[in-house]
């Protein structure tokens, strides 16, 4: 009998290993947070990127429901929404820009600031400027804060500057319509 | 179009799994030849449909086909297209496509190349893998789609492939996993099917061998790239970190290691045939709960791609029907197995019966070391990990008994060994071993300890290695004597001295390594273990998706010149990431690697150097040991089992035996 119970072993172990596994599955901290909602905005302190000297915090949400939209010139999605974007701003939605950019850092060939502002200017001029300010974030800290994976993203802030929406991926009507809009009127209307 | 013909032939291929699952095995059991012939068929159609569906997959990267959700996930317009085609396994929709090809491969090759076995034997076989498949294919199909389309809205550009994948270490690494990985299902299978019929004889050995050592070759080699890659793209100037992903393909290879060892003893003394049997079924549980581990985000690793519990909950379906059901088929069949041979308690048996210990005490260690910080969580007793100096302690303690076996193992005679006709020879490479182990460390002006122990050991297989193959061939010992030893010889020892040389890659260079972090402006110099670094400054860069900057080093040694070295930082402008290139300049006795680091405010560059001693025989000796591989899969009486009849086959056992030690002494 006491053999038996030597064939029987592997199978047990097995078994409690599946009980952790599975725990484990479910328990798993990094499954939430993965779209950054209903938390308040990180605090920040950043530069407008076309005039360095003026700072802004997170006071700049206070009050009105803004859109923040995370972009780069060197992002061909990005380039694709401006437009749709400048429509919004038409109709009356403060959307902010979080300018999200490494060239400026020596390592990089090392691009100048008025180089970077102008081919903001250049692109914007293009293809239509939808954002109030661009936020500048340099070293790309505000962004890691904010859960951003990639460009371009767009977030919902209400009036209390809390995120009520996370949108990856480019903004257009579809979108508009079926997932950002209902959330901003629910704000808005709050 | 294309994508559309590609999700339709997944379809089908899960059809045939079905069908491959279903009536094979249930004409195996019933005898009925009609049932079981469909096996072979089937099984290829399987393949086939799956290629399709592969190759349709790797059409829409190739063609930027962004209405895919999962190419503008992980592809981008501007990578270049070698780097496009091995996107397809980039993400988790593809690696999982790619995982599942490979099974659908390797279950062809079986049906193709089985044509001397019983037809039972074969429909069983390919029944049980089918059924793995089943599996896999609803996976793909139910939670895990590539061929997802985002229509009519779709993407103008992709998210980019991670920078980290674009490499081409990265291009053959996953592939040659897998194929390792997945590899060991045939073993499995054939181990399965023998439970199922009871018959668990020499001959299910000798098909079996050939099949697990072609996906113990490709694991060999796969864990031997993963290493070397993130070895030189990493930038961190290690070759093995312990991370659970390692750790979950680690495993495998022990086990298979092991189960080398014990299908060889079972087809020549019919023994152990249980203790085989459960180790090809825990060969292919742990490479599926490797594939859980890194797929499910269970555990936290650079490996780790996104992911969503109900993934991993359909794998861990998966892993619960097949390891559970196995493991169940094991407890009620196996208590009934025989072992026929007879032995003594010092016998080849016995030595390698041992080393299978040490290596499945090896995998436990290894095993609980990745799973404990889980299990801890679990039961609420906080966060712990479980890190390099827990492992490398577990490993320097069963790594002497355990290399000491491997010495005396081929040594040894099977059935009975007397200990005194040893002696000699033992005493002999100890004193060699211990002699030449101590001379090499006397070269470095810091003794180590622990890397006289390693070369010690690696001295102990070379010279017992050496004292093999002149007791095999007899006093006559000249060039023709060793031609008569067979393929399969010739692969244990190439199998044995290239752990030797990985062994001594290891010991050297994890004592001996020097490093240092250096900030040097343009035309200064640093001095690392005797050598000159002079950085002559940076240079910007400019890659197809990527720009950055290269730091020129050049190496003196003594006033030489012998190496000139550009390391990289690279900047990948869609995903914004960063990527350090470290420069190496190999050597058989040493690297030369920098690795650049950050501009600092003064405008001086940082910069880490190291001096790495016989870091490169660490996968040297890996691909001697899957050298070894090759050769024994390729003897004579496996190639000829394939095609000869029964018959002949019958004849090859008797000439074997002739050969084997006994009856040469």
């Amino acid at each position: 009998m006491k053999k038996i119970w030597l064939f029987i072993l592997p199978l047990i172990a097995f078994v409690a290993m599946t009980v952790f596994l599975l725990s484990g599955l479910f328990s798993d901290p990094r499954y939430q947070n993965e779209v950054q909602q209903d938390r308040a905005l990180p605090p920040f302190k950043l530069a407008d990127v076309m005039q360095p000297a003026k700072q802004y915090d997170e006071s700049l949400f206070h009050g009105q429901v803004t859109l923040l939209n995370v972009w780069g010139v060197w992002c061909v999605t990005c380039a694709v929404e401006l437009p749709f974007l400048t429509q919004l701003k038409e109709q009356g939605i403060p959307i902010v820009g979080l300018y999200y950019e490494q060239e400026l850092d020596p390592d990089f060939g090392g691009k100048s600031l008025p180089q970077i502002q102008s081919e903001i200017t250049q692109q914007l001029s293009k293809l239509g400027n939808p954002y109030q300010i661009n936020l500048f974030d340099q070293d790309r800290s505000y962004s890691m804060d904010l859960g951003v994976t990639g460009a371009p993203e767009t977030f919902i802030i209400d009036k209390q500057g809390i995120i009520r929406l996370h949108h990856i991926g480019d903004v257009n009507q579809r979108v508009w319509q079926n997932k950002i809009a209902p959330v901003y009127q629910q704000w808005v209307n709050q | 179009m294309i994508t559309e013909v590609g999700h339709f032939s997944l379809v089908l291929a899960l059809l045939m799994s079905i069908l491959l699952a279903v009536y094979p095995m249930w004409g195996a059991a019933r005898n009925d030849i009609r049932m079981m012939s469909l096996a072979r068929p089937l099984a290829i159609a399987m393949l086939l449909f799956t290629l399709i569906a592969y190759a349709s997959l790797t059409w829409a990267f190739i063609n930027n086909d962004f209405s895919l959700s999962y190419v503008a996930q992980t592809s981008n317009s501007l990578l270049p297209v070698y780097y496009r085609i091995t996107a397809v396994w980039g993400g988790h929709e593809g690696s999982f496509l790619l995982w599942i090809t490979i099974l659908a491969l390797w279950t062809g090759a079986v049906a193709l190349f089985s044509r001397p076995m019983p037809l039972q034997m074969v429909a069983r076989v390919l029944a049980i893998l089918g059924l793995v498949a089943v599996g896999f294919y609803l996976f793909i199909l139910l939670a895990s789609n590539p061929f997802e389309r985002m229509l009519p809205f779709f993407p103008v550009d992709g998210r980019d492939l991670n920078p980290l994948l674009q490499d081409i270490g990265m291009i053959i690494h996953p592939p040659t996993l897998y194929m390792g990985y997945v590899g060991f299902s045939v073993a499995f299978a054939f181990a399965i099917a023998a439970l199922i019929s009871g018959k668990l004889d020499s001959t299910w050995a000798r098909w079996s061998r050939p099949w697990t050592l072609a996906a113990w070759i490709f694991l060999t080699i796969g864990i031997a790239l993963g290493s070397w890659w993130a070895y030189y793209e990493l930038g961190w100037g290690g070759w093995w970190f312990w991370d659970p992903v390692e750790n979950a393909s680690f495993m495998p290879w022990l086990v298979g290691t092991g189960l080398l060892h014990s299908l060889a003893v079972t087809e020549k003394r019919k023994i152990f045939q249980s203790w085989t049997i459960l180790l090809a079924i825990a060969a292919f549980s742990l490479s599926l709960l490797g594939t859980f581990l890194v797929r499910s985000g269970v555990l936290v690793s650079v490996h780790s791609f996104a992911s969503d519990p109900t993934r991993g909950l359909f794998i861990l379906g998966i892993l619960i029907v097949t390891i559970g059901g196995s493991l169940l088929l094991y407890a009620l069949k196996a208590p009934g197995l025989k072992g026929q041979g007879q032995y003594h308690a010092i016998s080849r048996e016995v030595l390698m019966m041992g080393n299978n210990v040490f290596l499945t005490a090896a995998t436990m260690v290894v095993l609980l070391g990745t799973l404990l910080p889980l299990v801890h969580k679990e039961l609420g007793l906080g966060s712990i990990s479980i890190g390099a100096p827990f492992f490398d302690q577990m490993f320097t303690y069963l790594i002497v008994p355990f290399v000491f076996l491997l010495g005396v193992g081929p040594l040894s005679r099977w059935k009975k060994q007397s200990p005194a006709a040893l002696k000699n020879q033992i005493l002999l490479a100890l004193g060699l071993s211990l002699s030449a182990g101590v001379l090499i460390n006397q070269a470095y002006s810091t003794f180590s300890y622990l890397a006289t122990l390693g070369s010690v050991l690696a001295c102990w297989i070379f010279v017992t290695s050496v004292q093999e193959v002149v007791q095999r061939t007899g006093k006559a010992f000249n060039l023709n004597a060793l031609t008569k030893l067979t393929r399969s010889h010739w692969g244990m020892i190439a199998g044995h001295v290239g752990f030797a040389v990985t062994l001594m890659g290891i010991a050297l260079t994890s004592q001996y390594s020097v490093e240092k972090d250096v900030r040097m402006a343009a035309g200064e110099s640093a001095e690392l273990a005797g050598y000159q670094f002079v950085f002559k400054g940076v240079k910007p860069l400019n890659g197809p998706n990527y720009t950055g900057t290269s730091g020129h080093v050049d190496v003196f040694d003594k006033g030489q010149l012998v190496a000139s070295l550009d390391a990289q930082k690279r900047f990948y402008t869609v995903q914004r990431s960063m990527m350090t290139e470290a420069a190496i300049d190999s050597g058989i006795s040493r690297d030369l690697y920098v690795a650049l680091g950050e501009q600092l405010d003064n405008g001086d560059w940082g910069l880490r150097l190291y001096v790495k001693p016989f870091v490169n025989w660490i996968w040297l000796g890996a691909l001697i040991m899957a050298l070894g591989g090759l050769l024994s899969a390729t003897d004579k009486r496996y190639r000829l089992s394939k095609v000869a009849l029964a018959k002949k086959s019958k004849q090859y056992t008797v000439s074997h035996t002739a050969s084997s030690p006994e009856v040469l002494k």
